[in-house]
């Protein structure tokens, strides 16, 4: 019986997570990556702590609701993250990691077709301040995004310039970056 | 013998050009009827001369529903953006009960999704049955990761017969000068569409209006020019069955039984494109899967 059920639960997940997920827990940056996939999580954490602290962001038919939600949630988040530095996510080693994964992908000429398309001119940004709103965000090539680690919802990675940006989409806001992550 | 009449069949469609000013649309009671903008938010005089004959179609054509490919709200998502660039040009329609439905393009902020109008139910990928027979999916194309494929083939299994539409902001299929056809999205999504039988796919992000020849048995459409328009931007290739880019335009769609009727209308209301448009059946797609080879440049 309990076999039946071992083999029930073996079918019953999706054959793509299975090999996304041995993807990295078999190679040789298992390690690295299983910290960087601790560190988001903690992040994610106190997101949902700072969820929590005040009304959820949810649908309206209100846009000043959901920017002032959004706004909310990117105090809170930054409040609570206050003195948090570039490299504490992505730390140096972690870094050096997605450098390498990133590599060939970034070579290949449609890969930067699409990430020189319609790229956000960026004077400046920070880690815990907003991602740039009133630019376009640059198009993640499919084949780049399954370079990477899976991200809980919300998480995304994004590029300003060469730089990779891990981003929270629901609070607008710059967690960490690697910078010149690509050549 | 088959495969003769998937050539006459291919042929016919590519051919329904010429005849397109004469074809108008059936307008039967029992068909899906929505319309199509893409890149409209732009709160320009050209996006609201758009809405116009957008309302003004309707009084013909009674669609339920519009489809938004992307590019929404451009150049911020602040209340005024909302009001200027969405609700004020499609008042009339909200206000009659026409429902929006919007998928994410690459100047959208991603929390456009909350907002109940564009009817995305807080989520950035999502389905929706409109009647019967019908099935819409709307994906977010600048964030095509696993969970969002993992998802869209459950539900494209689980659609069985009914017309399968998908829309998202990036064509696969382009014949523009400034972005063409992304090759990389396609490689992850053509193989879940000609697995499960998509019929019909809709895109933007290039400011023109191209309807694509049928690639491997699916109609694809570029339509990103609701309120933005690049003149002089679609080379006319291998691809292109019909080509407009010196208007902005919108679409207007009937899904019936066995074809889909549709007009392309630019910003004076005349009709630039139109044509009826034969569903494949499930066996010829899968033989046109086969035998139809990719056509056109990059």
């Amino acid at each position: 019986m309990i076999r039946f059920f071992i083999v029930m639960l073996a079918l019953a997940i999706p054959a793509s997570t299975v090999r996304a997920q041995d993807k990295f827990e078999n190679s040789p940056d298992a390690r690295v990556l299983g910290d960087f996939k601790a560190r988001v999580e903690k992040y994610d954490q106190l997101r949902n702590k700072a969820d929590d602290a005040a009304p959820p962001l949810k649908e309206s038919n209100d846009p000043a609701k959901i920017k002032d939600a959004q706004h909310g949630l990117a105090e809170r988040i930054g409040a609570a993250r206050a003195g948090v530095k570039q490299g504490d996510i992505f730390t140096p080693e972690i870094a050096t990691v997605f450098k390498r994964l990133l590599r060939p992908e970034a070579k290949q000429h449609t890969t930067k077709e699409v990430l020189k398309e319609d790229k956000p001119v960026v004077l400046a940004f920070k880690v815990n301040g907003p991602y740039p709103d009133k630019q376009p965000v640059v198009t993640m090539p499919p084949n780049v995004l399954a370079a990477m680690p899976a991200l809980p919802k919300d998480i995304e990675y994004r590029f300003i310039e060469k730089h990779l940006i891990l981003r929270d989409a629901r609070a607008n806001l710059i967690i960490d970056y690697v910078p010149n992550a690509i050549p | 013998m088959s495969r003769l009449i998937v050539a006459l069949t291919l042929f016919v469609a590519g051919a329904a050009v010429p005849m397109a000013q004469d074809v108008g649309l059936p307008n039967k009671a029992d068909s899906l009827k929505f319309a199509i903008i893409g890149d409209s938010g732009t709160g320009s005089s050209a996006q609201y001369s758009v809405a116009k004959q957008l309302i003004a179609a309707r009084a013909a054509f009674p669609y339920e529903f519009v489809l938004m490919l992307g590019d929404n709200l451009y150049s911020g998502s602040g209340e005024k953006d909302y009001r200027k660039k969405f609700e004020e040009p499609y008042k009339p329609l909200l206000d009659g009960g026409v429902k929006f439905y919007a998928a994410l393009g690459n100047h959208d902020n991603a929390n456009e999704k909350m907002y109940k109008p564009f009817n995305m139910n807080g989520e950035r990928f999502y389905t929706f049955k409109p009647r019967p027979g019908f099935r819409i999916f709307a994906l977010d194309s600048n964030y095509m990761d696993r969970s969002q494929l993992d998802w869209l083939e459950k539900e494209l299994a689980a659609s069985g017969s009914d017309w399968k539409v998908v829309f998202f902001h990036h064509p696969l299929y382009s014949s523009g000068g400034t972005h063409g056809s992304d090759e990389e999205l396609r490689a992850q999504l053509e193989p879940l569409f000609l697995k499960y039988g998509v019929d019909v796919v809709l895109s933007g992000h290039e400011h023109f209006y191209e309807r694509i020849k049928p690639q491997k048995g699916i109609y694809y459409f570029v339509s990103g020019g609701a309120g933005k328009l690049r003149k002089g931007d679609v080379g006319k290739t291998s691809l292109t069955a019909k080509a407009y880019d010196t208007g902005y335009h919108f679409m207007l769609a009937e899904l019936g039984k066995t074809a889909m009727n549709f007009q392309t209308i630019n910003q004076e209301g005349k009709i630039i494109d139109s044509a009826v448009l034969p569903r494949f059946s499930d066996a010829d797609k899968k033989k046109m899967a086969v035998t139809t080879p990719t056509i056109g440049p990059r």
